[in-house]
């Protein structure tokens, strides 16, 4: 039997609901309650090792779309990758150095990391869009942005 | 109310921002309302909804504007809507087939907005006898039916939902209050918002699924040509349009049906009515109408549930559940008797949204488009933006956007292994009433489970939800026995 896709999954997601059952077991019970706490955790669990187990011995056959969706990003990951990286530093930073600095930052670097070259147009508009956004937020919407260590 | 000049104002602002966010391929409805969520905070809530209800209209037109334009649909409930609208584009007429979209959308729309007014208060009026028992059952149909109903494979929209509900079992549970699964974190006590989720595994992973195809076409916004349509076209769109609006409204009622699946038979009982089906896929009229109006028709009609039980019945009714839920609005049987100035809110700005997509974004729609102009790299960049500030502003909490970004790649993968997104983000709207409602009915039989089936409302329940989650599990295995068969003959 060979280590299809699928069944990679499927094993993924029975490891994901063992670790969930284990600690829905380690949940406390009370001794006055009809159903507690654990119970619809459990039944979830299971249902879904049942339903992983089942998807395991499925004949799935992976269409060429599938096959496509899948893979298409083959060439990108590191894309990708850079992309959930930067958006990490970037909630990181986000209340070091405020949200006007790290938005501004993070919108030039993006968009030239992703390929985008005209460096006056990205200028223009990764300052221009968190400026708006700031303003509009602390003043008409009173929603406080972080400063970071700028004054404002 | 909705009728002020400042509730004129949000509608307009809510269908444009809604056609804008529409319109980026990748977005739908579901990413256009948890981006905009943050924005009505400190509304006042009629103002809000009504502003929530533009977006929605807005993103549904947005997604099927860029069908048209660019032959890269939004969101499945427009694939059908490409079919005869890119083909009509390509002969030049793109502003023809915009109108004929906008016009179908507004009919379709109205009309089942009637529908909802006439049958939403009496299925309240049924509900609200309903118990824990009943309401338990139903929960349990929509999820099983949006599991089976799902484009793609059943069993994997079933175990999406069951992760799905799993995430909803994270914090202090309410009628016990044990903590569950959180780690110790006390970040993790009230759970995950929802707003999270939806910007995690909407907005943020489909917007990092552009990536992939950030190189392709910038749109040149002047082909887009006349929007007029003479009075034979009119004449042809009558047929699909009053046959559409009431077959769309009936499937988007049913739980787990919706837009994409009213818009495909749309399409393909007007192909089956039509004198000449050959012309469909070419660019026929009646065949961009026909999907349009079901499309519209449908997603009125899935407020049915919603309105009069609470419970939603598709991924997009969930986020807006959730929308109403945070302008402290509860929707299902008590809100007709409670608070009928909020329901019939509600009622009137699906009204007012969809007068304001016909009058004023149709004409502006050359102009709007332009945003399909906007290079990829860019527009990734921002929306992630749109997604940061979104979260940090209810929460204000460094944390939640982590999480925000852990449910980015969740969703990321998610759509790389093709586990549909829509029936986790319905099973954690849902998750915590089925939970809840369960537990009350236990509580109230004193631990017996027969409590669901002597009951004839919830065991009918429970036996359409065993029948819509049996079936397509049945009919597989029939299929595949089938085929099976003739390939050892």
């Amino acid at each position: 039997m060979a280590l299809t896709v699928h069944r990679g999954v499927s094993i993924v997601l029975i490891i994901i609901a063992i670790f969930y059952l284990y600690l829905a077991f380690q949940l406390p019970s009370f001794m006055n309650t009809v159903i507690d706490a654990d119970t619809i955790p459990k039944i979830t669990g299971f249902l879904l090792i049942i339903l992983s187990v089942l998807y395991f011995f499925m004949p799935v056959k992976e269409t060429e779309v599938e096959k496509e969706k899948r893979t298409e990003a083959k060439n990108d990951w590191r894309y990708i990758l850079g992309m959930f990286i930067m958006t990490f530093l970037y909630i990181t930073l986000l209340e070091v150095s405020g949200f006007l600095v790290t938005s501004i930052v993070f919108i030039f670097v993006c968009t030239r990391m992703l390929g985008y070259k005209k460096w006056k147009t990205n200028s223009i508009v990764s300052v221009l869009v968190p400026l708006f956004l700031y303003l509009s937020f602390t003043f008409l919407l009173n929603v406080r942005l972080p400063t970071g260590f700028m004054p404002f | 109310m909705a009728i002020s000049l400042e509730g004129i104002l949000f509608v307009f602002i809510g269908v444009f921002v809604g056609t804008f966010i529409g319109l980026m391929p990748g977005l739908g409805p579901i990413s256009a309302i948890a981006i905009m969520i943050p924005m009505t905070y400190n509304m006042d809530p009629t103002i809000a909804l009504v502003m929530m209800a533009g977006v929605y209209y807005g993103a549904i037109f947005g997604g099927s504007t860029s069908s048209i334009l660019l032959n890269a649909p939004g969101v499945a409930g427009t694939v059908a809507t490409s079919f005869d609208g890119y083909p009509m584009a390509q002969q030049g007429k793109a502003g023809k087939a915009l109108a004929i979209a906008a016009i179908a959308a507004f009919i379709g729309g109205t009309v089942s907005v009637v529908f909802l007014m006439l049958f939403a208060p009496v299925l309240s009026s049924v509900a609200i006898q309903f118990g824990p028992p009943e309401y338990f059952a139903l929960m349990l149909l929509g999820l099983t039916a949006i599991a089976s109903l799902s484009s793609g494979s059943t069993i994997k929209a079933l175990m999406s939902a069951l992760l799905g509900i799993m995430v909803v079992t994270i914090g202090i549970d309410a009628q016990t209050g044990t903590v569950r699964f959180t780690f110790g974190s006390a970040n993790l006590l009230e759970g995950i918002d929802f707003l999270v989720i939806a910007l995690g595994i909407f907005a943020l992973a489909e917007v990092c699924a552009l990536i992939i195809n950030r190189q392709k076409t910038t749109f040149n916004a002047k082909t887009i040509g006349s929007l007029k349509i003479t009075k034979e076209d009119f004449k042809e769109m009558v047929g699909p349009m009053s046959r559409q609006s009431v077959l769309g409204f009936i499937i988007g009622v049913l739980p787990g049906a919706g837009a994409t699946i009213a818009s495909f038979i749309g399409y393909t009982t007007e192909k089956r009515f039509a004198k000449n089906p050959d012309e469909f896929g070419k660019g026929s009229i009646k065949g961009l109408t026909a999907p349009e109006t079901a499309n519209n028709a449908a997603t009125s009609g899935a407020f049915v549930p919603l309105l009069s039980l609470g419970i939603p019945g598709s991924g997009t009714t969930a986020v807006m559940l959730g929308a109403l839920l945070v302008l402290n609005v509860q929707p299902g049987p008590l809100l007709m008797t409670e608070n009928p100035t909020l329901f019939w809110g509600v009622i009137m700005s699906m009204y007012i949204g969809n007068i304001f997509l016909l009058i004023l974004n149709l004409p502006l729609i050359p102009y709007i488009s332009k945003i399909l102009a906007i290079p990829r790299p860019m527009l990734i960049s921002l929306v992630v933006v749109f997604c940061i500030i979104g979260v940090y502003s209810i929460s204000f909490s460094i944390f939640d956007l982590y999480v925000l970004l852990a449910f980015g790649v969740i969703g990321y993968l998610m759509r790389m292994f093709q586990f549909p997104a829509a029936p986790f983000i319905l099973a954690f709207i849902l998750g915590g009433m089925l939970e809840q409602s369960f537990r009350q009915a236990m509580t109230i039989s004193g631990n017996d489970v027969s409590i669901f089936i002597s009951n004839p409302l919830s065991a009918t329940l429970l036996a359409l939800a065993a029948v819509s989650f049996l079936f397509p599990l049945w009919q597989s295995y029939r299929k595949k026995k089938k085929n099976n068969q003739s390939l050892s003959m």
